[in-house]
């Protein structure tokens, strides 16, 4: 044994070979996923036949074939009779977009749209404090001056002080976010500090600031009292502009509301909780091609012949409560997910009924219902194509029309694919949107 | 107490509701009207050459323009019409719950809506009626030689009732393929899907010049049934029907005394019959019982036209029309063997 090379006794394995060059890598995978066996074979090659012929004859019909630019829809056939005539999309573009809006004043739904995200945008800069009061004053006061913005013509007392709230505002949050970003402090701290009351005691805080916010609000009031777009009658909004308008509206008071309802149909208070149910079952058990039909045709039987029901704001209603009867549903579910000890623990913290719900329970409810929510926020946005059927020329409505204007009679495909497109790209970030809070919230998790 | 506040809430909303539904003073129809400033004119979901939207976002078509002719005699102005686009299937409970004006869409006049839904006809502006649409290829002369045929057709409309009925009538054996959109059914007819499509003659026309090569397709002579299109009023106010029916016969009147919008300003200069001097509003008062300015009909052929060349404009052979020829058809004026007939200006 003593004799024996020691080098030659230590267990040396050989280094592991490489796999078979045809189990790994792109070829392993497909020999692994596509090509396991002779029906898998067959199954595989038949789908990419399926696919591919599906993508070439919409690529040749796309792209190779189609017409980009031509006065009308003869002139498309003429030119290339199998192909996209893509020149109709494009000469009525603008009309996808904004409907019957003039032309001259399309910029104020588009400044609308601009001062939305700049006001929003906030939200998710680093170091900004106060999000929550942005987010809040984005759905109450903001729709009122992009109301007003959308619409002009005269305004009353009232609404003169609510644009100027809006601009105040707006000017505000943006001197808070600059101030916040460049000097680490918030706004009402510079505004404490100009005027001195920082060594004060914190019950007289408010003071300044309501008195700067007052002095701001009259100042504007008296800038703006002279601006005055020309009317836009909500008759002529149309396109993508009018569908975002009827959405945007239903989702962001679907949540409040839906929040408030199914608080109530909890609620120990006999007339709340049944007025809550009575509501949300209404409003659940009937179609919401119904409840338009009704609030647009059968209102205006049951009011005098004097009062003149706006259109919009009448199918907006119905969005809302249709909405929010839905909402109010996926809310009581997540609420319903909340084990007692929660509101039990808040409780015994000393907390009220709203603290308890706002501080504790919603948080967690709502944090676990984001991908219910988004999903409902996507199908009110693809619902709302509904009020084509009552006559308001949204997307969808203007896309049907091109295929009856004599200039592009027929051109239904096209404009459809358009529209399409559109909805894709909406939906899709917002679901996209959803994931991401899904990840950052961690509502994803398996709960314990 | 909280439940009792509720309560008192509530009360005293539907207490405030029933003040506020309390029926006002009747106005007329005018009258509203003119207080709003512009005409409530109700039109259908587009339909070429009767209304139809074009890439800017404005109305265009025939009974558009019937529209904007009773907004200029009421205002001289074409621009003060708020079109109202209805769905077929709530038209006329718009225009009954005072939603609209007036309705100015392809419905045709019956007996049963003229007399059972509360509505007056004003006159028609078109006479349409139901046809077959073929492809060229079959050689057919006439829809008596459909027999067996596959019919493409629209869905819940008289469209494939009159069919049905004509087909029982001469025992055709016509078998329907039902769709809602006319894009798809068009779309079904042109790949091969049916032998033929079936329509009001208006529609197949424009059906026919949406397709590649328009020629390649005839329309059968034969008119199954009888489609009159007219505006409409609502019943209780004589005068504002009768406002929309002179409107049209304005228009149809013009055509026949030769006043088009190019001529009217030398016409109203120097009259060259004292029939066109009442109708333009130089002379009598044609004008009282309507309770609208002298110059309504001026106005309405100045700034819309007459029938002819509206009619020429959305329905003819030209350029952005549907291409529905008129010499010969009802809808010739009268004078050249139509039905087009208005009623003497005196």
């Amino acid at each position: 044994m003593a004799n024996l090379d020691a080098a030659d006794t230590t267990f040396r394995p050989k280094p592991n070979l490489p796999p078979p060059p045809n189990t790994v890598g792109a070829v392993g995978w497909m020999r692994k996923n596509l090509f396991s066996s002779v029906l898998n074979t067959l199954l595989t090659l038949g789908a990419m036949w399926l696919i591919l012929s599906v993508a070439y004859t919409l690529f040749d019909w796309g792209v190779l074939k189609a017409v980009w630019v031509a006065e009308n829809r003869r002139e498309c056939l003429d030119r290339s009779p199998d192909g996209a005539c893509w020149a109709g999309v494009i000469h009525w573009f603008n009309t996808f977009m904004y409907g019957r809006y003039p032309y001259a004043e399309q910029w104020r739904p588009n400044l609308g749209l601009v001062i939305l995200i700049l006001w929003m945008l906030p939200c998710w800069l680093p170091r900004v404090t106060g999000k929550i009061g942005i987010a809040l004053s984005a759905v109450i006061i903001f729709p009122f001056l992009a109301g007003y913005l959308f619409a002009g013509g005269e305004k009353g007392l009232i609404l003169q002080i609510l644009v100027s709230a809006g601009i105040v505002t707006f000017i505000t949050i943006w001197l808070h976010v600059l101030s916040c970003l460049l000097t680490g402090r918030s706004l009402p701290v510079h505004i404490l500090g100009i005027t001195g009351f920082t060594d004060k005691d914190d019950r007289l805080h408010k003071y300044p600031l309501i008195g700067a916010f007052g002095l701001a609000l009259i100042v504007v009031l008296i800038l703006q009292s002279g601006w005055e777009p020309p009317e836009v009658g909500t008759n002529l909004w149309g396109g993508l502009f009018l569908t975002l308008v009827i959405s945007g509206v239903g989702i962001t008071t679907a949540l409040p509301s839906g929040v408030l309802l199914a608080l109530g149909r909890r609620s120990r208070m006999p007339i709340i909780r049944v007025s809550c149910i009575a509501f949300i079952e209404l409003f659940r058990s009937v179609p919401l091609i119904t409840i338009l039909f009704m609030a647009v045709t059968m209102m205006p039987l049951f009011l005098p012949e004097t009062v003149t029901l706006n259109r919009l704001v009448q199918v907006i209603i119905a969005v809302c409560l249709f909405a929010a009867a839905y909402m109010a549903e996926i809310v009581r579910g997540g609420l319903q997910a909340i084990p007692k000890g929660q509101y039990e623990a808040a409780q015994s913290m000393g907390l009220n009924y709203w603290k308890m719900m706002a501080l504790v329970v919603m948080p967690q409810a709502l944090k676990l219902m984001i991908p219910n929510i988004v999903g409902n926020f996507i199908g009110l946005f693809k619902d709302t194509t509904l009020v084509s059927i009552i006559g308001l020329y949204d997307l969808l409505l203007m896309l049907k029309a091109v295929s009856q204007n004599p200039q592009w009679n027929g051109l239904y495909l096209e404009p459809f694919m358009f529209g399409t497109f559109v909805f894709f790209i909406f939906c899709f970030a917002m679901s996209t949107y959803s994931q991401h809070l899904e990840r950052t919230l961690g509502s994803g998790q398996v709960r314990r | 107490m909280k439940k009792l506040s509720l309560l008192g809430l509530g009360i005293g909303f539907l207490a405030g509701f029933t003040v506020m539904a309390e029926p006002v003073m009747a106005q007329s129809t005018l009258e509203q009207i003119k207080q709003r400033g512009h005409l409530r004119c109700q039109i259908g979901t587009p339909a070429p050459g009767f209304y139809s939207l074009d890439a800017n976002g404005q109305w265009q078509g025939s009974d558009v323009s019937m529209c904007r002719a009773v907004a200029t005699a009421i205002f001289g102005d074409p621009s003060k019409v708020e079109f109202q686009s209805v769905t077929s299937a709530v038209r006329f409970t718009a225009l009954a719950n005072g939603e609209s004006d007036m309705l100015s869409r392809t419905a045709t006049w019956t007996a049963f809506r003229d007399t059972q839904l509360g509505l007056k006809f004003a006159g028609i502006n078109f006479y349409d009626g139901q046809g077959f649409l073929v492809p060229k290829s079959l050689g057919l002369k006439s829809a008596l030689e459909l027999k067996g045929a596959t019919v493409c057709v629209l869905t819940g409309t008289t469209t494939e009732l009159n069919m049905t009925d004509y087909s029982r009538t001469n025992n055709l054996d016509l078998k329907p393929v039902v769709f809602e959109d006319s894009n798809v059914r068009d779309e079904t007819y042109r790949n091969g899907g049916c032998d033929a499509v079936t329509n009001d003659k208006s529609g197949l026309a424009s059906t026919r010049s949406k397709f590649a090569n328009a020629n390649d397709h005839v329309i059968l002579p034969e008119t199954i049934s009888k489609e009159p299109l007219g505006p409409v009023t609502r019943n209780g106010d004589d005068q504002w029907f009768q406002i929309v029916r002179w409107s049209l016969f304005a228009m149809i009147a013009a055509e026949e005394y030769g006043v088009t919008s190019a001529n009217v300003d030398q016409m109203l200069a120097k009259p060259p019959s004292p029939e066109v001097a009442r109708f333009l509003g130089v002379e009598g008062e044609l004008n009282k019982g309507l309770g609208l300015e002298k110059n309504w009909a001026y106005n309405i052929i100045k700034k819309v036209g007459n029938y002819g060349e509206v009619y020429e404009k959305y329905m003819g052979e030209g350029p952005g029309a549907i291409g529905i020829p008129r010499a010969g058809s009802q809808n010739a004026l009268w004078t050249k063997g139509g039905l087009m007939y208005a009623p003497p200006f005196r």
